[in-house]
């Protein structure tokens, strides 16, 4: 038991012992873990700023001039069937006057005296698939209704914006992946260098007669206390930089989009730094013993 | 004790130790001398394992460098203490701790400690200088440092490589007077050096090495 303690406590005090690799690895390691931190949180609400889109999507449907109301709305209920549409609103005769006169001014009646605009549907699209939303199909199966006249749509608009998710969501784990490997690499070559700076240590304590746990074992314990002290600082950076974003997009803008931190990636980030520190502290230790 | 049988050891950029036969006994105080280059601190290096024979055997407190596997060097260690020309003393901490170092490793109790360093730094005239660094002593005292970090385990063994080397002739005398005084405990030392007038009219064996062969007893 002194024995482990005494290693735990040497642990400690390199820190202590070498402030300036100790504060270049914390660094390091927190610019590293941050930037993995925000892209995990990135990932995670890419959908929310989809939705957000796909909330704008339109389709408009304009029935011919001899369908009723109430013929309408046996139509709407069969289009509100039709997959990946979220929701489908009647906009009948006497709604497309007033909306006439709200566009341009003037009362259509009063120009015309009578009413020429048809009933008329606006659909909307779902907004939480995860697959990319096709609009193609859904507009076919519209057009296919043979009481309606014309069907009108932001086609490229929403294929532009679901190619980009698609987009995004297929390079997302390369990206993720890329991040997290240069992540490694520093956290590694900094542990490495923090060992290397401490060659004269391991000679001596092989001279002694120290076993090879017992020569790694501080670098070990030195290499957990710098990852769990970047996580400290990484945990309280991440959640003010998702407050401070939420704060701008709450204030500066009307997209009302909130992002949520997801309490699990912190969980991951500690225990990335932990197996990246373990595994970094081991092999940088075991390749200076001989 | 130490054995040295038939030990051929080379080195890559020539030098090293040519047919080795010697035989220290437990308790006995020899010293090693030779010209720079001789093969000395090769042959305390076979000794304390960090360099394995290409040919012959050495045997040291039971350790047989033809058994030797890298996972008990560290055991043959524990009862062998070192002095270097060099101290090896960490600078990074202070004489305690440079003290102590053997007995955390022998996994000695944490309030055993102090009381064994008070006594080691004590032995060596380096009482009352425990919170001292490395660097805050002179060669001689550094040297009597490295001295108490060899003898705290109380090895069986104890290797000085030149341990004078560095030093002035009164803290040369000095410290081969401590060595002896040390092996009075029982303590079998091996003591390096290229200094022959030191070592010279002391009552020891001297080993003389030469171009990597024994010469004489």
């Amino acid at each position: 038991m002194d024995k482990f303690l005494y290693l735990v406590s040497e642990g400690m005090k390199n820190i202590w012992r070498h402030k300036m690799t100790t504060f270049t690895a914390v660094f390091s390691l927190f610019l590293a873990l941050f930037f993995v931190g925000l892209l995990a949180t990135a990932g995670t609400n890419t959908h929310k700023i989809l939705h957000y889109f796909r909330a704008k999507y339109k389709i408009e449907v304009f029935f011919k001039q001899d369908v009723s109301n109430e013929e309408a709305i046996s139509y709407i209920h069969r289009i509100k069937r039709i997959e990946g549409v979220r929701n489908a609103t009647l906009i009948d005769k006497e709604d497309a006057v007033r909306i006439f006169k709200d566009q341009f001014g003037e009362d259509i009646l009063d120009i015309l005296g009578y009413n020429p605009l048809p009933v008329s549907a606006v659909v909307n699209l779902t907004r939480t698939s995860r697959d990319p939303i096709k609009v193609e199909p859904i507009i076919k199966e519209i057009s296919a209704i043979n009481r309606v006249e014309e069907v009108r749509y932001q086609g490229n608009l929403i294929n532009k914006i679901e190619r980009t998710y698609t987009r995004i969501l297929d390079r997302f784990p390369y990206l993720a992946g890329l991040i997290i490997f240069v992540a490694v690499l520093v956290i590694y070559n900094t542990v490495k260098l923090s060992v290397y700076a401490r060659k004269d240590l391991i000679t001596s304590l092989q001279l002694i007669g120290a076993s090879r746990t017992f020569v790694k074992m501080p670098f070990i314990f030195e290499g957990l206390f710098i990852g769990i002290f970047s996580a400290a600082l990484v945990f309280p950076a991440l959640i003010g930089s998702i407050n401070g974003v939420n704060y701008l997009f709450m204030n500066y803008t009307s997209w009302g989009i909130k992002l949520i931190f997801d309490p699990t990636v912190l969980i991951w980030l500690f225990a990335l730094v932990i197996i990246i520190t373990f595994v970094g502290s081991y092999r940088a230790a075991s390749s200076l013993l001989k | 004790m130490i054995e040295f049988q038939n030990v051929t050891y080379a080195h890559e950029k020539g030098n090293g130790v040519n047919n080795l036969n010697l035989s220290i006994n437990e308790g006995e105080f020899s010293f090693l001398i030779g010209p720079t280059g001789s093969g000395k601190t090769t042959l305390m290096r076979l000794v304390y394992f960090d360099l394995i024979p290409d040919a012959g055997t050495v045997i040291v407190n039971g350790y047989s460098s033809g058994k030797m596997s890298k996972r008990k060097i560290p055991n043959a260690r524990r009862s062998i203490g070192m002095v270097f020309q060099d101290y090896k003393l960490l600078r990074d901490r202070n004489l305690f701790e440079n003290t102590a170092l053997p007995l955390h490793v022998l996994g000695f109790p944490g309030n055993e400690i102090p009381e064994r360093v008070e006594e080691a730094l004590e032995l060596v005239g380096l009482e009352g200088k425990d919170a001292h660094f490395p660097d805050e002593l002179s060669g001689g005292e550094q040297q009597r440092a490295c001295l108490a970090r060899a003898i705290i385990k109380e090895p069986e063994i104890l290797l000085a490589d030149e341990p004078t080397g560095n030093l002035d002739p009164v803290s040369s005398f000095e410290l081969v007077r401590l060595l002896e005084s040390i092996h009075e405990t029982g303590t079998t030392i091996l003591m390096a050096s290229h200094n022959y007038n030191l070592i010279k009219g002391r009552g020891h064996p001297i080993l003389e090495l030469k171009e990597g062969v024994l010469r004489g007893r």
